[in-house]
């Protein structure tokens, strides 16, 4: 990588038709004193949480992690993991940060959320954009846990469009004045840290926000009671008011008014944490279906003799590897230093927690009855896994925010493009005739006869030859669709939802293939293909499941029952109700 | 007074028993594939005695393994625990018990310490040999199996006090022990060796500071040539094989029947 800083995404590049082999090849290891301490810490982990297996269930029922247990997470120091050394932390990369949260989602997503929760968000604001004196200040205190963290940005009236909120801050002399509520804040109750966002230039002002470090001790705060919820029981959510809260001015965090971009860089960087949990659950559910499957007897034979069984157990393998491959690369690309990493980020949460939704309902169907029953931990997996597809963005918004990122820079040039060469577009064929380099670029896409620089991989082994042609052809339909796409919406592609998706579901799914092929293409290389039998099973199931779900995807651009179902949808809507019931 | 004691503990890198083992169908060894490794559950219960009589007595613990560079992390994960360095013995290759006890014997003879506490036997080959052979040749004082009165829910437990007790002239150790169908107490002279069953103590999980700390604690290299020590194995594996699968139970209808065929099939009445 020459300069990580310098270069676009790898969906921006694929969306021109362009594959950056460079980014995601090879595919990442971890270094080996990190691996040494990563294996240490998850041992650890192991021997502080299995003792309370049992006791994860009764928490759940409870709706709380008692005291002494939080105690005996901050003794061991589970706050402190990606807080730097110097700080009195562990300084985890991100990959073995999201390691380490994959080994507590094994045994409680609601610890999980709790330690991501704090490390992930709410004091991911003061490592990305806090002053020394601010680090100084009170990173020490977040890694002995002395202080957990939360993080505020939602409110009654503004969740997806966090850029609605209506708490504010006034500057009074030394300090702010902070009025507002929060709702369904993880950690509210048991946090002594917040990272606030508030309105700092009047109400209404959408854009002008700020984001201030506001700590307990600050009088005027206040917290409501502990949500009952459907899962993440365990993990406190409260609301949390600030009723004239006196903040003083050093705890701007970042620039004034520019709390949005703050808001979505925590959010951007925290959301493989999440995706390191989803894959700590889909572990641990491919675990506990196959020691089922294979003791219940039915019909005299173990069920995970059956195919309908198998079939489930074999989906969840690879939906598995394929999410975890994708966390991985991610996770590579932060740590190594590559900025433009959000698009990818996004396609990681929505994947993972598609995956483990999924993953979760299957191993519930497999254990039958006893998946239903609360003694068993199936019930509990699947009512924690379903708030994933929510917070942190939820997913609908997430791929909303997946195809117009890295379609962004393709409008750009078509914009470009589209000023200098009025006219041009409307009649494409007169545009080939303009040498424009963009023109050509297309041409080329749109018949694959002229070769397009970094069409295709050059690095990958020639074990996965077939897998890459069939991803570089996918590659060349999704720039042909792109730019059709955005030929035929222009800038009101804004408010074409399913057009949008349907390019975010192909590019969640190349990614994540690309991420696969990469790891499979790299495994053979190092241990031989005779080695990597099953990765390349893995590779034949998920890539075809892949060509197949993104073919259809690009029909449906043109043969669809869009209008149809919008107008059922105003049909209900106009109706509040069903309209067809005879008795 | 207390007298400050330097105690001398193993970490050999084991198979972890939850990873499924499957033995090469050659016979020639076990699939290394898909294996976790972890410390030898026996040395981990040494480690954590060795820490609580330190954590009594002051002085110094030492954690010796013997193996390739993948033992690093054995004895980081012990010096996370909180010991206070470690000796690695570097070879690759078979080992039998005794190679293995003759390079700890030299490692103690180096080291110099009070007590050596082992893992009565390692989980991956059960030899429980070691320990045995390391005091006969070293001379000293030995109490294999060491075990603790109480059960380890007692209080005496969670409080980490230690099971073995050191003279209060620092020259001897008293230890109970599992005997068979019971509890057996010996009182040895110090220098000795100790080996560790399995109720002896509930060993420490190693929080995260101590794991961030482990990584700067020293590794002190040795070889076994210059150690001085011959270990081309006197003993050797011809073949290993999975225990056959036992066979399906069944369902018999009444007594009589079951009776019948303990006598004609089972042969046992
Ligand atoms: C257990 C839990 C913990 C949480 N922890 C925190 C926390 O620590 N800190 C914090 O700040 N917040 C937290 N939240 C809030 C969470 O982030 C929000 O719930 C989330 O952002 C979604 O907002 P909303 O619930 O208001 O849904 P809404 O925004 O009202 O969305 C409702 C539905 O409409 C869809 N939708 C909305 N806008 C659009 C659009 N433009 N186009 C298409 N579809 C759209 C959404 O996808 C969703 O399906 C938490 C929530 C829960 C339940």
């Amino acid at each position: 990588m020459a300069d990580p800083k310098n270069q676009s995404s790898f969906m921006s590049s694929l969306c021109f038709g362009s594959i950056e082999e460079d980014l995601i090849l090879p595919y990442p290891q971890m270094k080996q004193p990190e691996r040494e301490t990563l294996k240490n810490i998850i041992g650890s982990l192991e021997q502080l949480l299995k003792p309370h297996e049992k006791d994860f269930r009764v928490w759940d029922r409870a709706g709380e992690l008692p005291p002494a247990f939080i105690e005996e997470l901050k003794q061991f120091g589970l706050f402190s993991l990606v807080i730097p050394e110097a700080f009195g932390g562990m300084g985890l990369s991100a990959t073995a940060y999201s390691r380490t949260l994959q080994e507590a989602a094994k045994y409680d997503a609601s610890v999980s959320v709790t330690v991501g929760a704090h490390s992930s968000i709410g004091m991911r604001g003061l490592l990305l954009f806090g002053t020394d004196a601010q680090k100084q200040k009170y990173l020490p205190k977040l890694a002995t846990g002395e202080m957990i963290a939360a993080f505020c940005l939602t409110e009654p009236g503004a969740g997806s469009d966090a850029a609605s909120i209506t708490t504010t801050a006034v500057k009074e002399g030394d300090h702010w004045v902070l009025n507002g509520n929060k709702l369904w804040i993880t950690n509210g109750g048991i946090a002594q840290f917040f990272t606030v966002f508030a309105k700092t230039g009047g109400v209404g002002e959408r854009g002008h926000m700020t984001a201030f470090i506001v700590t307990r001790d600050l009088a005027g705060i206040s917290t409501g009671h502990h949500e009952d919820k459907m899962g993440l029981r365990a993990s406190n959510t409260t609301t949390v008011h600030f009723d004239n809260v006196k903040v003083p001015l050093e705890n701007v965090l970042g620039e004034e008014g520019k709390g949005f971009k703050v808001a979505m860089k925590i959010l951007n960087s925290g959301r493989t944490g999440l995706g390191g949990g989803t894959v700590g659950a889909m572990k641990k559910l491919i675990e506990l279906s196959t020691k089922q499957a294979k003791e219940r007897v039915q019909f005299g034979k173990p069920i995970a003799e059956y195919g309908l069984v198998r079939q489930k157990l074999g989906h969840m393998v690879v939906e598995c590897f394929a999410a975890e491959s994708a966390v991985n690369m991610v996770n590579h690309f932060i740590d190594s230093g590559h900025e433009e990493y959000a698009v990818e980020a996004a396609i990681t949460k929505v994947f993972g927690t598609e995956a483990l939704w999924r993953t979760a309902d299957e191993a519930l169907q497999i254990a039958g009855g006893n998946g239903f029953m609360c003694e068993f931990p199936y019930e509990r997996m699947v009512r924690d896994s379903r708030i994933n597809r929510i917070f942190e963005g939820t997913n609908e918004i997430l791929r909303l925010f997946i195809a117009l990122t890295a379609m962004n820079e393709v409008g750009g040039e078509l914009k470009e493009l589209a000023s200098s060469l009025k006219g041009v577009f409307d009649n494409p064929i007169k545009g080939f005739g303009v040498l424009s380099e963009y023109a050509l670029r297309r041409a080329s896409l749109a018949t694959s006869v002229v070769k397009r620089e970094k069409g295709a991989f050059t690095k990958l082994h020639p074990a996965v030859k077939e897998k890459q042609e069939q991803f570089q052809e996918l590659t060349r339909d999704l720039a042909a669709a792109v730019d059709r796409i955005l030929r035929k919406h222009g800038k009101n592609i804004i408010g074409k939802q399913f057009a949008t998706k349907r390019l975010a579901d192909i590019m969640i799914d190349l990614f994540v293939l690309a991420s696969t092929l990469s790891r499979v293409s790299t495994a053979i290389s190092e241990k031989g293909a005779t080695a990597c039998t099953k990765e390349l099973e893995i590779l034949e199931v998920f890539s075809g499941q892949v060509r197949r779900r993104v073919k259809s995807n690009f029909n449906k651009i043109d043969d669809n029952d869009d209008e149809h179902i919008k107008s059922l949808a105003d049909h209900a809507l106009d109706a509040e109700g069903y309209t067809w019931d005879n008795v | 007074m207390l007298f400050p004691m330097k105690i001398l503990v193993t970490a050999k890198r084991v198979e972890d028993p939850e990873s499924k083992i499957k033995v090469k169908p050659d016979g020639t060894g076990i699939v290394p594939e898909g294996l976790k490794y972890k410390i030898n559950p026996f040395d981990e219960i040494a480690v954590e005695e060795a820490l609580r009589l330190v954590a009594k007595h002051k002085g110094e613990t030492v954690v010796v393994s013997i193996g390739g560079k993948e033992v690093h992390e054995q004895l980081r994960h012990a010096m996370a625990m909180g010991v206070d360095r470690a000796v690695w013995v570097n070879h690759t290759g078979p080992l039998d018990q005794m190679a293995i006890a003759g390079l700890l014997k030299k490692v103690c003879e180096k080291e110099k310490p009070d007590m050596a506490i082992l893992g009565k036997q390692s989980i991956d080959d059960d030899q429980n040999q070691v320990g045995q052979y390391m005091a006969e040749w070293l001379g000293w004082g030995q109490a294999t199996f060491a075990s603790k009165h109480e059960s380890l829910d007692s209080d005496a437990e969670k409080s980490k006090t230690p099971a073995l007790v050191v003279g209060a002239d620092g020259k001897t150790v008293k230890v109970v022990r599992e005997v068979d169908g019971g509890l057996g107490t010996v009182e040895c002279t110090l220098p000795a060796v100790v080996t560790t069953d399995l109720r002896l103590n509930q060993p420490r999980y190693a929080p995260l500071p101590g794991i961030m700390k482990a990584k700067s604690k020293p590794i002190e290299e040795l070889t076994p040539a210059g150690l001085g020590v011959d270990v081309a194995p006197k003993l050797t594996v011809l073949k290993m094989s999975a225990p056959a699968p036992r066979k399906a139970g069944i369902k018999v209808p009444d007594v009589a029947t079951l009776m019948q065929k303990l006598k004609t099939e089972a042969k046992v009445i």
